[in-house]
C-alpha cells in the first residue's frame, strides 16, 4: 500500500512537467511558435546529448559548480561561526547587529560593479559576491537558533560538569542545528542565483556565461540546454541538503514522525 | 540532628524580570539539612521554592547570605549537587545511553567501566531495552526516569529535585514516587525535594518545610515520623492522613495570602 501510494505520488508529480514537454514539442513542430524563439524540446535534448558526449557541458557546469561550492562553503563556515559568536560574545553582537540589520534586506547584487572594480572580472568577484549575498541569512539564522536554547538544557549540562567550551559544542550548537540547517537551505539557492547572474554579467564562462553567449549568437537551443542543466543542478543540491538534514536531525521529532 | 549536609544562612534573592518591577523571592531564609535526610519543600505557587533549589544548584547568583554543602560555599554549578528538573531537560540529540553517559565523560574511568555503570543505572530506572531510543520517542514518565539515571550515575553528594513528577499523569506519578522511595533506600542520598503535592511530600520525606507566600520564608517544619522503608501502603494509615491535613492547612493559609484573598 505504502509503496503503491509512493509510485502514485511520483506519477502525479510527473503529469505537469510531461504535459509541458509534450505541449512544447507539439507547438514548435507545428510551427505555432517560431523555433528561433523556442526550439523543439527534442532539439534541446539532442544538443544536450552532444555536449555530454563532447564533455563541453561538464566543463561549463563544473566551472559554475566550483564557484558555487567555494563561495557556499566559505559562507557556511564563516556565517555559522559569526552567528554563534554573536550569541555568545557581547562585543561581536554590538559590532555586527547593525550590519546584519541593514545587510539582510539589502539587495547585495548591487555591489557587483564595485566588486568587479576591486577584484577584477575572473573568479574572485563572483565568489566574493556569492558569499556576501548568502552569508546574511546564515548569520541571522544561526544567531536566532543559538539564542532560544532552553535554559534548563544549559543548566543540566553545567550541572553535569560541562565547561564553557563544552557547553557551546555539546548544547548550544546542537540545539541550534535545526535552524542552522534551515538557514543553509535558504542560503544555497541565493548563492546559486548569484553565481549564475555574475557569470551572465561579467562573463568568464560557466553556465551563466554560456547562456548569455548563446543568446547573443541567437543560439536558443544552447540557452535552453543550459537552463535545463541549471534546473537539474538546483534540484540535486537542495535534495542533497534535505538528505543531510534528515541524517543530522535523526533525533528530531520532525524526522522521527516522518518515519512512522 | 546529626551532621549538617546543606546549610542556608540568611539567604535572600530578588528576581529582576526583563520588564516590570523587581520581585522579592526569598527573604532571610535559613535552613539546615542533615546528611542522608530527605527534605521536601512545599508552599504556594511563586513562593520561591524552586529559586531556593536553583541557588543551591549554583545556577542563580547568590546576592545575600550563604549556602554551604559540607561546609564548602556554593558558587557555581557542579556535579556534586545533582539536579532533576520538572521538564526533564534531556539532551534531545543524545540517545538514552548517551544522556546517561554525559556526566561520566568527565570522570576518570575507562570506557568499559563507564558503559557498565550507565547500564546499571538504566536498569535501575527500568529502561532496559530503551538504551538506543531518542528522548522524543519516550513518554513523560520514561523521560524523567532517564533524567534521574543521568543525575544519579554521577554519584552526587546531594540530590535536588524540582517538582520532578509535576508534569506526569497521576498513575505515572504514583509509580515513580514508589520507585524513588526504593532507589533512595538503596543510595540514601541527601535529598532536597520541591513539590506542590502535599501527599507526595509526606510520602517521601523525613521532614516537610512549609514556605510562606512571597517573599518566601520558612513558615513551619513538620517532622514525618512514619516507618521506613515505605511504599504506598503507608498512605492508608491514620498518621499519614493527619500529616497531610496538618501540612495542607498550613499551605492553604499561605495560598490564600498569595492569591490576595487573605492578608
Amino acid at each position: 500500500m505504502v509503496a503503491q501510494r509512493k509510485i502514485l505520488n511520483i506519477l502525479m508529480g510527473a503529469i505537469l512537467p510531461l504535459a509541458v514537454i509534450v505541449l512544447w514539442e507539439v507547438a514548435t513542430r507545428e510551427r505555432l511558435v517560431s523555433p528561433f524563439l523556442l526550439p523543439p524540446f527534442s532539439r534541446v535534448m539532442v544538443r544536450l546529448w552532444q555536449d555530454i558526449v563532447s564533455g563541453e557541458i561538464f566543463s561549463l557546469a563544473g566551472q559554475t559548480f566550483l564557484r558555487l561550492a567555494i563561495s557556499y562553503s566559505v559562507a557556511v563556515v564563516v556565517g555559522v561561526t559569526l552567528g554563534i559568536m554573536m550569541a555568545r560574545v557581547r562585543f561581536v553582537r554590538w559590532v555586527l547587529d547593525p550590519v546584519i540589520s541593514i545587510g539582510l534586506p539589502t539587495p547585495k547584487i548591487a555591489f557587483l560593479p564595485i566588486f568587479i572594480l576591486w577584484f577584477g572580472v575572473f573568479d574572485t568577484p563572483k565568489i566574493v559576491m556569492a558569499i556576501v549575498a548568502c552569508i546574511f541569512p546564515l548569520i541571522a539564522g544561526t544567531w536566532s537558533g543559538t539564542q532560544g536554547v532552553d535554559k534548563y538544557l544549559v543548566w543540566s549540562a553545567q550541572n553535569l560538569g560541562a565547561t564553557r567550551r563544552e557547553l557551546l559544542l555539546h548544547v548550544i550548537f546542537p540545539a541550534a542545528l535545526p535552524q542552522i540547517l534551515t538557514a543553509m537551505q535558504v542560503a544555497l539557492p541565493i548563492a546559486f542565483i548569484v553565481v549564475i547572474v555574475t557569470e551572465m554579467l561579467s562573463g568568464g564562462s560557466g553556465l551563466g556565461g554560456s547562456m548569455i553567449e548563446g543568446a547573443r549568437l541567437a543560439d536558443t537551443a544552447r540557452v535552453f540546454e543550459n537552463l535545463i542543466v541549471i534546473g537539474l543542478m538546483g534540484f540535486a543540491f537542495l535534495r542533497a541538503l534535505q538528505i543531510l538534514r534528515r541524517r543530522i536531525l535523526a533525533w528530531h521529532p520532525e524526522v522521527l514522525q516522518e518515519k512512522n | 540532628m546529626t551532621n549538617t549536609k546543606i546549610k542556608f544562612e540568611n539567604v535572600e534573592f530578588t528576581y529582576i524580570p526583563p520588564s516590570g518591577r523587581p520581585v522579592r523571592a526569598l527573604e532571610r531564609l535559613s535552613l539546615d539539612v542533615a546528611e542522608n535526610e530527605f527534605v521536601s519543600i512545599v508552599g504556594p505557587s511563586g513562593c520561591g521554592k524552586s529559586t531556593l533549589l536553583y541557588l543551591l544548584g549554583g545556577f542563580l547568583p547568590l546576592e545575600h547570605g550563604e549556602i554551604t554543602v559540607d561546609g564548602r560555599k556554593v558558587s557555581k554549578p557542579g556535579p556534586d549537587r545533582g539536579i532533576v528538573f520538572q521538564h526533564f531537560a534531556l539532551f534531545p540529540w543524545k540517545t538514552v545511553r548517551q544522556n546517561v553517559l554525559y556526566g561520566l565523560e568527565r570522570k576518570k574511568m575507562d570506557a568499559a567501566q563507564r558503559d557498565e555503570l550507565a547500564q546499571k543505572y538504566i536498569d535501575l530506572v527500568k529502561l532496559t531495552g530503551f538504551e538506543d531510543s531518542w528522548p522524543a520517542q519516550l513518554s513523560g514518565g520514561m523521560k524523567q526516569r532517564v533524567a534521574i539515571a543521568r543525575t544519579l550515575v554521577t554519584d552526587p553528594d546531594v540530590l535536588l529535585m524540582d517538582e520532578p513528577f509535576g508534569a506526569l499523569d497521576a498513575q505515572t506519578r504514583g509509580i515513580l514516587q514508589e520507585e524513588l522511595l526504593a532507589i533512595w533506600g538503596l543510595t540514601r542520598k541527601t535529598v532536597l525535594f520541591v513539590t506542590h503535592d502535599v501527599h507526595e511530600a509526606v510520602l517521601l520525606s523525613d521532614r516537610v518545610i512549609v514556605m510562606s507566600a512571597r517573599p518566601g520564608r520558612i513558615k513551619s517544619t513538620v517532622n514525618i515520623d512514619l516507618p521506613r522503608p515505605r511504599n504506598s501502603e503507608v498512605t492508608r494509615s491514620q498518621n499519614f492522613a493527619s500529616y497531610c491535613d496538618e501540612i495542607w492547612g498550613l499551605v492553604r493559609e499561605e495560598a490564600l495570602v498569595a492569591s490576595g484573598i487573605k492578608t
